[in-house]
């Protein structure tokens, strides 16, 4: 029985790291519950990185106290490999992407430094000098809040806090370092079988977190007219593809927290990284 | 404000660096020849005491990040900035990053909102209207209210 073991953890590798995302983007409910929903995707990622990782580990003991060792070893060096192959793309992967994001942030934040006018009341806000209304972050060392002069003319105070207290919330949450965990999963896993679904609606969550933090410093209603100002006065730029995050972030935030999703999420999240633990388990006993 | 590193120092410079070389420019109108290191150091005097060098390093940056350019007189560089800070802003935020691929960008910079489109507004002040009257019209469902004060 110990034989399947191996198969088992491999294909429970591909289950999660590719029909898992494509079922979890398509469940909208889970949007209602973010934080919950965040750790379920982080869940299902580990999860899945552990089952390729741990096939090989789960293949050893058929060499070593199997009856017929030498039968074996083929497996185990079938099972090698692909851990192998799964270690080193992932490895590659986390240094490119973040030697990439590490590098167009700080040049970007260099010249947002010298272009834009400091705030004098928060030291993290830089104000670009542009009528155009639009506000973001760059993470990292020396993290900084953009916004630009549109903004600060087209929204009241309470709304302009909003939109701050989003941003800072992306800041303080290190939501940088949750994105570029799933950008390196993400690029780690061979070009076909990458989901561009599974990270779009990652970063929606993320969205919808740090909109909660806006809604507990400025109120749902201030929250909600920043995203819809702000989407009024850039609509005719267009997004890019399908429409923008804006109307589901105003619906999550007419429809609120939802406790039991929340719950189920962080059940499924817990057998996700449990999964392939238990199984090696069982190929050592 | 504490210095740490000397990097957030020399970026500090060059944003001071780079305003003098605007200022001087809008001063100077069209027939702006640009300013050689001594002048921008003579420029700062007063304000930083600075090395003469550390003026030449930040222009040297400058240069390398093609903020300014420069041309000779004689035996020295003259620096002009590359363009006006209005039109370098205008470029930085038509478009930011846009070597990388839109998966990049969009973990390299996280937007408040990724663009909107024309079709979106209708839906999005029906959203809006429902989230007032949510809000303003009472507590029918039960649920929490953490962001109303007033």
């Amino acid at each position: 029985m110990g034989s399947v073991i191996p198969l088992v953890l491999a294909a429970v590798a591909v289950v999660l790291a590719w029909i898992a995302p494509a079922l979890m983007a398509r469940q909208r409910r889970l949007r209602r519950a973010p934080r919950a929903a965040l750790v379920a995707w982080q869940a299902v990622t580990v999860g899945g990185i552990l089952a390729a990782l741990l096939t090989a580990p789960a293949a050893l003991p058929l060499v070593l106290d199997g009856d017929e060792p030498l039968e074996h070893v083929g497996w185990l060096a079938v099972a090698g490999l692909v851990s192998g192959a799964v270690l080193l793309r992932l490895l590659v992967s986390g240094h490119l992407v973040g030697t990439r994001l590490r590098a167009a942030r700080a040049d970007h934040r260099d010249l947002v430094d010298i272009i834009a006018h400091h705030d004098r009341e928060r030291e993290q806000v830089r104000v670009l000098q542009h009528p155009t209304p639009t506000a973001y972050c760059i993470p990292g060392r020396n993290a900084r809040v953009v916004i630009s002069q549109g903004v600060l003319d087209a929204l009241p105070p309470d709304e302009l806090d909003a939109v701050v207290a989003h941003e800072q919330a992306h800041l303080e949450a290190r939501h940088d370092l949750l994105l570029e965990f799933f950008a390196v999963a993400h690029e780690a896993v061979p070009r076909p079988f990458r989901s561009e679904r599974a990270l779009s609606e990652v970063r929606l969550l993320v969205e919808a977190l740090a909109d909660r933090a806006a809604v507990r410093r400025s109120g749902e209603v201030a929250t909600a007219r920043a995203l819809v100002a702000i989407a009024r006065s850039r609509a005719p730029e267009a997004a890019l593809g399908a429409g923008s995050t804006a109307p589901v972030r105003l619906k999550l935030l007419a429809d609120g927290p939802h406790r039991a999703v929340s719950a189920v999420a962080y059940g499924y999240a817990a057998m996700a990284t449990l999964v392939p633990l238990v199984l090696l388990a069982v190929a050592w006993t | 404000m504490p210095v740490t590193t000397s990097t957030p120092r020399l970026g500090e410079l060059e944003r001071v660096v780079m305003e003098r070389l605007w200022e001087a420019a809008v001063a100077g109108g069209p027939d702006f020849a640009g300013a050689t290191v001594r002048e921008v150091h003579h420029s700062l005097e007063g304000e930083r005491e600075l090395a003469y060098t550390t003026v030449m390093t930040v222009l040297d940056r400058l240069a390398k990040k093609g903020l300014v350019t420069r041309e000779r007189d004689g035996r020295a560089w003259r620096y002009l900035p590359a363009d006006t800070r209005e039109a370098l802003t205008a470029q930085t935020m038509r478009r930011t990053l846009d070597d990388m691929d839109v998966t990049d960008r969009r973990t390299a910079l996280l937007h408040f909102l990724d663009g909107a489109s024309s079709d979106e507004i209708a839906d999005l002040k029906a959203a809006l209207a429902e989230v007032e009257a949510r809000v303003e019209g009472g507590d029918s469902k039960g649920r929490r209210r953490r962001g109303l004060r007033r």
